[in-house]
């Protein structure tokens, strides 16, 4: 291992990456956009549903009904449909995803004592805005009973629960609190199998490879020279994610940063093995693209980055424990929301460890068998 | 020649280098597969089977009854019961448990005595989303319970509890009363594959041969820049259609998803779509130098895009103003409202029009701006 010939072989390899300006520009820019996306959109609390209100009943309840609907913040009511079937096109149109129906009578049935219903339709066409919705109006509908019941006058106070729930790790349930740690993990895997699957490949297509053999570089240097400016790279996507997240979100760390360190650098290894086994096996830089694309989507789907593995059915959640990016999430949340140090994430830690070992050690063994071919 | 003998000879030649790179092709072929079923089968919105222990510190008949009720609710998992308080934390640590029940002791007598017991629930924030839904059902299952003791109270002591009356919320679902997430997220899938596939796999074939140089080959031919240039998009603009009746036809036949509206309608605006798709293809080609350029360009004008400024999971209207401009620069959002529209909700020509214009307008600005960007580039 010489020091100057890696040395030479790093800059090299930035040398080339400067000269493409806007290669380099897309991949500073992409860390930022899918900060502003992922910490925006995905983590958005779903509020201010538009919904139309159907009074009926036209009575000091039905008012106060639909008053507490809109106070809610959950539901903003822009129109007062006067029938069902002028609230279908209203539907139809996307205009409108809820709406509340207070039915003739509802005062009335309420005053001698019954039950009465309310009905609340909501658009199934977009099933993340219906579930939620329905939880929303059911603990709005629960305020109400337990207002009337203390204004009714009864006295006697039966016995009961009085339940606690309490948040605990993240009380504020902000979303961004644990998107960001896990973007950080997300960015790291997607510009590194990127970039470093089409390290090898594009000097084969364009038939330098050859020429590197010729040289007196070794293989390991010469995969190390590979190596270092992409990890590098990396690391400063990495970073620059984790100082949006902290000054721009406010995205709490409440752990330790060498478990964290420890964390990403083993997650890092297996993200530069899995490229560089990508690239080693593809013969056109297209193919390698193509097949980072058809890993990735699945990694990405079945980590828990956006959904939970628990709500995923049994049969796949073996799948999820078979994926890096899934023991990555665990140690980047654990640290970040939970605190957690190395004590509790020794088994998430152990089992990266081991993919690293293997992932990154079938890549340097396929270098050397490819360059000794 | 002819012109259009010559757009067909560049259009072999492309599907000869496609036929040959048999496992580009087979990606290509692959990917809105192992997304559909990704999609539909590994993603659910609702939230059950929460992991929950139990610290029962009471050990009553009465407090027994009380944890029964998490046992038979389908949200949560009761997978045990831990001796004390001290161990939360670690079972919170390990990601054992997401809910923990607290019993205190007294539980029995305080209900027996006509009193309010007290109940702990801790519920681990760190996944937000099944959090607050853990939440809202924590506090639905223990007002149940608590007016089942009321009411057995106040049987006992011969009262009437139900003087108040009481709303009730009756739901109904429209267009998709199962709340099955693969119908509503077929419709949408469709066009985040179609744009996927066509702006990334457009953009690097008309970059490789600049980049493998090529261009140079070609430029000495009989063959004008448009000619060839349609040539090249033909064979993608095919297999995204195909793609398209493929997923489309996969939807109807396997997952049920009902076409409620009108198909002429959905096919014209399907064309627009890729008309789109492929004018951002060959503005991305137009832009970049090199295959890796054209390729994180691509993910960055649409991959991400489509996934996430489309609507096609997460719905729009709750995003920050800013961004919901945003999202109007990228065609997606137009095609799943319209796809959605006509899939579920039966709509026809009078309702989507507008999307729909602004989908032509878009084809026409985005194609004349990448033959401008195009023209500009090969005068140098």
């Amino acid at each position: 291992m010489n020091a100057r010939r890696v040395r030479l072989l790093i800059w090299k390899e930035f040398l080339q990456l400067r000269r493409d300006p806007l290669l380099l520009r897309a991949l500073m820019l992409m860390p930022i956009v899918q900060l502003v996306l992922f910490g925006y959109v995905v983590a958005a609390d779903v509020r201010n549903l538009s919904t139309a209100v159907l009074d009926l009943d036209r009575t000091p309840v039905s008012r106060r009904i639909e008053a507490s609907f809109a106070a809610s913040g959950y539901f903003t009511i822009t129109s007062h449909p006067a029938s069902e079937t002028e609230l279908r096109p209203l539907m139809d149109a996307g205009g409108v995803k809820v709406a509340v129906v207070i039915p003739e009578g509802t005062q009335a049935a309420l005053d001698r004592g019954e039950t009465a219903g309310l009905g609340v339709i909501v658009d199934g066409s977009d099933s993340s805005v219906a579930s939620v919705a329905a939880g929303y109006a059911a603990q709005i509908v629960a305020q109400f009973n337990t207002d009337r019941l203390a204004a009714s006058g009864l006295t006697v106070s039966p016995p009961g629960i009085d339940a606690r729930v309490r948040v605990v790790f993240n009380p504020s349930l902000d979303a961004v609190n644990t998107m960001i740690p896990g973007l950080i993990g997300a960015i790291l895997m997607i510009s590194i199998s990127v970039i470093m699957s089409q390290a090898v490949v594009r000097e084969r297509e364009r038939g330098t490879l050859e020429q590197m053999f010729v040289t007196p570089i070794t293989p390991g240097e010469y995969l190390l020279g590979k190596v270092v400016p992409y990890a590098l790279l990396a690391c400063v996507q990495a970073s620059v994610v984790a100082a949006v997240g902290a000054l721009w979100f406010k995205v709490p760390f409440n752990g330790s940063v060498p478990v964290v360190v420890v964390g990403l650098a083993l997650f890092l290894l297996t993200c530069i093995g899995l490229g560089l086994l990508v690239s080693l096996v593809s013969h056109t830089r297209h193919q390698a693209q193509q097949t980072v694309m058809l890993m990735m989507i699945p990694m990405m789907i079945l980590s828990g980055f956006i959904f939970p593995v628990e709500s995923m059915p049994a049969g796949l959640q073996p799948v999820a424990y078979a994926i890096p990016l899934t023991w990555a999430l665990r140690i980047l949340r654990g640290a970040f929301v939970k605190g957690s140090g190395f004590e509790a994430l020794a088994v998430p830690l152990l089992v990266l460890a081991g993919f690293g070992v293997v992932i990154f050690g079938a890549a340097v063994w396929a270098t050397h068998r490819r360059l000794a071919e | 020649m002819n012109p259009l003998a010559r757009i067909a000879a560049v259009a072999r030649k492309e599907f000869r280098h496609l036929l040959r790179d048999w496992r580009v092709l087979a990606a290509v072929l692959l990917l809105p597969v192992v997304e559909l079923l990704l999609f539909s089968y590994a993603i659910s919105f609702d939230v059950r089977d929460v992991p929950t222990v139990i610290v029962d510190a009471d050990q009553t008949p009465a407090s027994r009854a009380y944890v029964q009720a998490y046992e038979t609710s389908t949200f949560f998992e009761v997978l045990g019961e831990a001796s004390d308080v001290n161990a939360v934390d670690r079972l919170f640590d390990a990601n054992a448990a997401r809910v923990v029940v607290v019993v205190q002791p007294g539980f029995a007598r305080a209900i027996a005595a006509g009193e309010r017991a007290e109940v702990g629930v801790l519920i681990d924030g760190s996944e937000p989303n099944a959090a607050r839904v853990g939440q809202a059902y924590a506090l639905a299952l223990n007002q149940f319970y608590s007016q089942r003791i009321a009411a057995a109270w106040a049987d006992r002591q011969g009262l009437d509890l139900s003087a108040a009356g009481r709303l009730e919320p009756r739901l109904r679902t429209w267009y998709n009363p199962e709340r099955s997430s693969s119908i509503f997220l077929i419709p949408g899938l469709m066009v985040v594959i179609i744009m996927i596939v066509t702006v990334q796999q457009t953009a690097v074939s008309l970059v490789r041969e600049r980049d493998l140089h090529t261009q140079e080959q070609l430029l000495v031919s009989p063959l004008r820049q448009v000619e060839s240039m349609v040539g090249k998009l033909l064979p993608w603009t095919l297999l995204a259609f195909a793609d398209m009746i493929a997923i489309a036809v996969l939807g109807l036949t396997v997952f049920g998803v009902p076409l409620r509206g009108s198909v002429p309608v959905l096919a014209g605006a399907s064309a627009l779509f890729v008309f789109c798709s492929l004018g951002m293809g060959l503005l991305v080609s137009a832009l970049s130098l090199s295959l890796e350029t054209a390729n994180v360009v691509a993910l960055l004008l649409s991959f991400l895009p489509a996934f996430l400024l489309s609507g096609f999971a997460f719905p729009l209207e709750s995003i920050p103003m800013a961004l919901q401009v945003v999202s109007c620069v990228f065609p997606a959002r137009f095609m799943v409202s319209i796809s959605r529209a006509v899939f579920l909700k039966g709509a026809g020509l009078a309702e989507v029009w507008p999307d729909l214009a602004a989908l032509g307008a878009y084809a026409v600005v985005v194609l004349a701006a990448s033959t401008a960007l195009y023209a500009r580039r090969s005068r140098r």
